[in-house]
């Protein structure tokens, strides 16, 4: 286990579901948990999507929208989920995950538009940033069990 | 006089041992009776124990994660705690094999209901049809129960089907978001009681709203999911330590009851128990006291059965609730703040009375205090887009937690697998072919209901629980007037071996829409009172 790689997911986690860094308590569980046990073999396209979504927390945006949409279940996803709650559960950032912007049912109405809007912008860029690679790892995938078939 | 042995701790247990020692009888009580951690931090708000312990985490979340609920997971909207984990520890001697049947079972101190949500929901004369006595027989143990364990209530429309008996407590302060609800029924009630035969109001629930003896009123920690520190909550282990008070009372945790051996007039004269080790102890009775929970008992009496006459019977007519869980958002609570430190499980209740047809019971609870991630990833969103998004709605979500009537029918039932070691409890359950119908209807129903309150549930949320989460289990040998080796006296007794008897869900004829846990309760009080 990449215990750089780890920490390099959970700040960029962090940053891009609360806009803040983790705290060494949070960095300390996530990793912790992958040490627990869930440590499944990754497929190619999901290690990807791992990798990228470590970048920056525009790129775990990316990543989370097109799993959100297309892979549910993959690491990316089960990743986030842990990290938001690790985020809910531990101090300090408890109270950024349930901190109310208010603006009753206008705001929200205004807040669920904007959020729907970026959303499916996301998505479409998204989908034209990682179907190609998902397309192209499937494709080399394939050719490569073929050629191993043919030896 | 020979001492009573009762077997299981339990809401019945309990409550059957405590009747029995007040009038002077001695009791011994087999039990396996796991115990969990004492509640930490007691005078800790929620957010106080996030902020104060000192690895929040493992306590929310459990010390290998247990209570994370992440994505492909089964559908509810919250893992139990990790503090109440022990309720569901297994035993290597009870293994089952069910179909259509989820079963959940325990062997924790106070049983079952160590992790319910404490509504009190008498049954009424119809609820009552099946059952060889009525509601002015059951009142009186109603109110004793209520007495003895603190319920909140007032009278108000669901009066009409949660009977008004003796022993109510004034009720609990309101949530916000609840009141809003009450607030919008109160603007629709003509409209709802004509058109959906529905009522709504307060809950009954087992939680103080004043000081009950030794235990303090609910201080509202926001804690009670995570297990009340107070014990303001009620549930059975409070009623299993004032047993323990009595001189007369003996518990013997740490045993697996197995079967009872009966002697030649084929009545029970000793219990055979195992303890952890492997050690076999074996207990001489003149009264024996089935209280371990429908599954348990059932598994109890059918190995015992087979090894006296070696048959395996058939026990039919096991029942359980069917649930829906509804969850929905209030348009009128949306971007509003909310103050997670109240009373957590529900405070409103719903009944539909359909013509024709029986009673559907339905618990809202407004979600609070419960964890996010479950939800979160449940909204049509990225993660990040969905957090902001609960920020706002948070305060708006709620559930509601359908109930449906079961009945006993001859093509669900258990049996005992002898070919396995141990032998394993074998369960049959097929819903009724007209349930799928029935379930889209009250689904549409509720989604009506909801939204004339101001809610909207989204369909693709509902989850329909599948048979065996309500935990509500019933009918394995049922109270009938009609003497048979397979049911039991309207006291519980068995009609061929007189001093057994069964004061759990096992001799109920048929199982209303209702938590059944208070009625269980006053049943399990009812015999104790009046045979022995």
């Amino acid at each position: 286990m990449n215990t750089v790689q780890l920490e390099r997911e959970c700040r960029s986690y962090a940053r891009y579901l609360i806009g803040q860094a983790p705290s060494a308590y949070v960095i300390g569980k996530y990793r912790d948990f992958h040490m627990e046990g869930d440590a499944a073999a990754l497929g190619r396209f999901d290690h990807f999507l791992v990798r990228v979504s470590a970048r920056a927390p525009f790129w775990a945006r990316l990543a989370d929208t097109y799993a959100t949409r297309f892979r549910k279940n993959s690491a990316v996803h089960r990743k986030l989920v842990l990290m938001l709650a690790l985020l809910e559960c531990a101090p300090t950032s408890f109270e950024i995950v349930e901190q109310v912007q208010g603006g009753g049912f206008a705001g929200t109405v205004m807040l669920l538009g904007w959020g729907a809007a970026r959303y499916a912008l996301v998505l479409i860029v998204s989908v034209v940033l990682f179907t190609p690679v998902r397309l192209a790892m499937a494709l080399s995938s394939k050719s490569g069990s073929a050629e191993a078939r043919k030896h | 006089m020979d001492p009573i042995v009762v077997v299981g701790s339990g809401a019945s247990g309990v409550h059957f041992a405590l009747t029995a020692l007040r009038k002077g009888r001695r009791v011994i009580m087999l039990d396996v009776g796991y115990t969990g951690a004492e509640p930490v931090r007691p005078s800790d708000t929620l957010n106080g124990l996030k902020q104060n312990l000192p690895d929040p985490v493992a306590y929310f979340l459990g010390v290998r994660y247990h209570s994370l609920v992440l994505p492909g997971h089964s559908g509810e909207y919250y893992a139990f705690p990790p503090a109440k984990e022990h309720v569901f520890r297994a035993r290597n001697e009870f293994q089952l094999q069910s179909s259509g049947f989820s079963p959940l079972y325990s062997f924790a101190a106070g049983g079952l209901a160590e992790t319910w949500t404490g509504g009190c929901y008498p049954f009424d004369e119809s609820d009552l049809s099946a059952f060889p006595f009525g509601y002015k027989e059951l009142a009186p143990y109603y109110a004793q129960v209520a007495e003895r364990i603190g319920i909140t209530g007032t009278v108000d429309d669901l009066a009409s089907v949660f009977p008004v008996h003796d022993g109510l407590m004034e009720p609990l302060e309101l949530d916000e978001h609840s009141a809003v609800l009450l607030d919008s029924y109160a603007g629709h009630r003509d409209y709802l009681n004509a058109k959906f035969q529905c009522l709504l109001g307060r809950a009954r629930v087992a939680a103080l709203s004043r000081d009950l003896g030794s235990r303090k009123a609910c201080s509202h920690t926001g804690r009670c999911l995570w297990g009340c520190p107070s014990q303001a909550f009620y549930t059975p282990s409070v009623t299993l330590a004032e047993c323990r008070a009595y001189p007369e009372f003996q518990y013997m945790a740490g045993l697996y009851v197995d079967h009872f051996r009966m002697d030649a007039a084929d009545q029970v004269r000793s219990v055979v128990a195992y303890a952890a080790g492997g050690e076999t102890h074996e207990f001489a009775t003149g009264s024996l006291v089935l209280a371990a929970g429908t599954l348990c008992s059932s598994k109890i009496f059918l190995e015992s059965m087979f090894r006296a006459k070696g048959k395996v019977l058939e026990l039919r007519g096991v029942m359980d609730n069917r649930q829906i869980l509804m969850p929905f958002v209030n348009l009128r609570m949306l971007g509003r703040r909310w103050n997670p430190n109240s009373y957590q499980y529900h405070q409103i209740a719903i009944a539909v009375r359909p013509p024709n047809s029986e009673s559907i019971h339905a618990l809202v609870t407004t979600l609070k205090t419960g964890l996010i991630h479950p939800i979160v990833q449940a909204l049509p969103f990225d993660l990040g887009t969905g957090v902001s998004i609960q920020r706002q709605i948070h305060g708006a979500l709620g559930l509601v937690n359908i109930n449906f009537p079961d009945h006993r029918r001859d093509e669900n039932f258990v049996t005992m697998d002898v070919t396995s070691t141990p032998h394993r409890l074998v369960i049959h359950y097929r819903p009724e072919s007209s349930e799928p119908e029935r379930l889209t209807h009250t689904i549409a129903t509720f989604r009506k209901i909801l939204f004339k309150l101001g809610c909207l549930a989204p369909s693709r949320t509902v989850h329909v629980r599948p048979m065996g989460a309500s935990v509500h289990y019933a009918g394995t040998l049922p109270m009938s007037d009609q003497p048979g080796a397979l049911s039991c006296s309207q006291h519980g007794a068995h009609h061929e071996i007189q001093n057994l008897y069964f004061v759990d869900g096992t001799t109920f004829p048929a199982l209303p829409a209702k938590n059944v846990t208070f009625t269980l309760m006053a049943n399990a009080t009812r015999i104790a009172k009046e045979a022995f």
